[in-house]
């Protein structure tokens, strides 16, 4: 009985991205490191610590995500992708240790979306990344769901710090299945309140155009 | 679904109530309500009954369920066991707050019942809560509970599901082969 007035696309999680997802798109802001494989010429303005005017081949530098997704090719001819850190080997050890007490948010607030992407770029460890993605996941999956069904009517801004963007997403469902639950309880729901959408047009009343 | 709507549904249970007033036997569509005698109990949907108490025309007699003792053992026996005990009612939690919002002078003991049966209330989510996190520690594909309330149920519908959700596009991630093959859209 309180749908929003409009239906946000959600992310696509997953190797997909969803084109009308604004997580994605924000997502795929995110910045890589990779190796030009061949001359950029003329392009020279791309890369700010050297001053010629094409980019020579074998520069490393970082370029953002969909720029590299548009740009690589399976015959490696234009680029290669280097893993971020938390995709290696020593951030994944981490990771499997102990999920819960890594801050995600830190880490790159999109670690699941932009972890997904990357196995897109052809890397020998992909089945691990993928593997380490869903074992993180699952690790945290229990605190995320005692934090958003326990805290009501509180300041979550501790809880939520740490969480990726996705388990944001997942935080705010809990919640809402728990307010929902606790004002039916209080007997909200057989009160009568304005609707959000008519807050949000913010109408005017009747009284303050008279007066 | 709203736990309106869950309250909603609620209502048609039967309850016994003691009406001051005398009917003949209503033909509803749902189905007949039996001819009211002063004094005569009769069996009643919940909605009827909460409207005639609110003109004060009856008096509602608690369910048999919503008694001290029995709920207290139920309440032991639902923190022995692991798996979820059998629910006084299919609709506990709704009935006792109508019950109990409308019609406390007419229930015993109105503030006990009301902290124990949030106490069974307390125990059946946390076991809900453990056995959805033992279902995504291990991927199971497929869990069944029994004895579960729709409220309860209506509580953790949305996370679980968005959960499920990634957990399974995350898995899809394992198997790439399907879902290659995108760039062409670039």
């Amino acid at each position: 009985m309180d749908t929003p007035s409009y239906f946000p696309v959600p992310p696509g999680v997953g190797m997909e991205e969803n084109f009308l997802s604004l997580d994605d798109i924000l997502l795929s802001q995110e910045r890589l490191p990779v190796r030009t494989e061949c001359v950029f010429p003329r392009l020279g303005f791309l890369e700010k610590s050297s001053d010629s005017q094409d980019i020579p081949e074998g520069t490393k530098m970082e370029l953002p995500l969909w720029l590299c997704k548009g740009l690589y090719e399976k015959k490696r001819k234009v680029l290669s992708v280097e893993l971020p850190k938390i995709y290696k080997e020593g951030w994944r050890t981490v990771f499997t240790a102990d999920p819960n007490v890594v801050d995600l948010h830190k880490m790159g607030p999109y670690y699941y979306g932009l972890g997904s992407q990357m196995l897109h770029f052809d890397n020998p460890e992909n089945p691990d990344i993928a593997n380490a993605l869903l074992q993180t996941f699952i690790g945290r999956f229990r605190r995320t769901m005692d934090s958003s069904q326990n805290a009501y009517n509180e300041d979550t801004s501790v809880l939520v710090g740490r969480l990726d963007c996705l388990e944001k997403v997942l935080f705010r469902s809990g919640q809402n299945g728990l307010n929902g639950f606790q004002g039916w309880e209080k007997g909200q729901a057989a009160q009568l309140t304005a609707s959000s959408l008519v807050l949000n047009y913010r109408k005017r009343k009747l009284v303050d155009v008279q007066s | 679904m709203d736990p309106s709507e869950v309250e909603f549904l609620a209502e048609k249970e039967f309850v016994k109530i003691i009406p001051n007033f005398s009917l003949d036997k209503i033909y509803l569509i749902g189905g007949d309500l039996g001819p009211f005698n002063p004094g005569l109990s009769v069996d009643v949907p919940v909605w009827l009954a909460l409207n005639l108490k609110q003109r004060q025309k009856c008096r509602i007699l608690p369910p048999e369920w919503m008694d001290v003792e029995k709920l207290e053992e139920m309440r032991e026996l639902e923190r022995k066991e692991d798996a979820f005990t059998p629910a006084p009612s299919p609709y506990y939690m709704e009935l006792t707050k109508l019950l109990l919002n409308h019609a406390s002078d007419n229930i015993p003991k109105a503030d006990e019942i009301r902290t124990l049966v949030k106490d069974i209330w307390d125990t059946r989510v946390a076991k809900l809560r453990l056995s959805a996190d033992s279902f995504i520690r291990q991927q199971e594909a497929h869990a069944q509970l029994d004895n579960l309330t729709l409220m309860e149920i209506n509580t953790i519908r949305e996370f679980l599901l968005d959960s499920l959700n990634c957990m399974y596009k995350l898995r899809s991630n394992l198997q790439p082969g399907a879902t290659k093959g995108q760039f062409g859209d670039y």
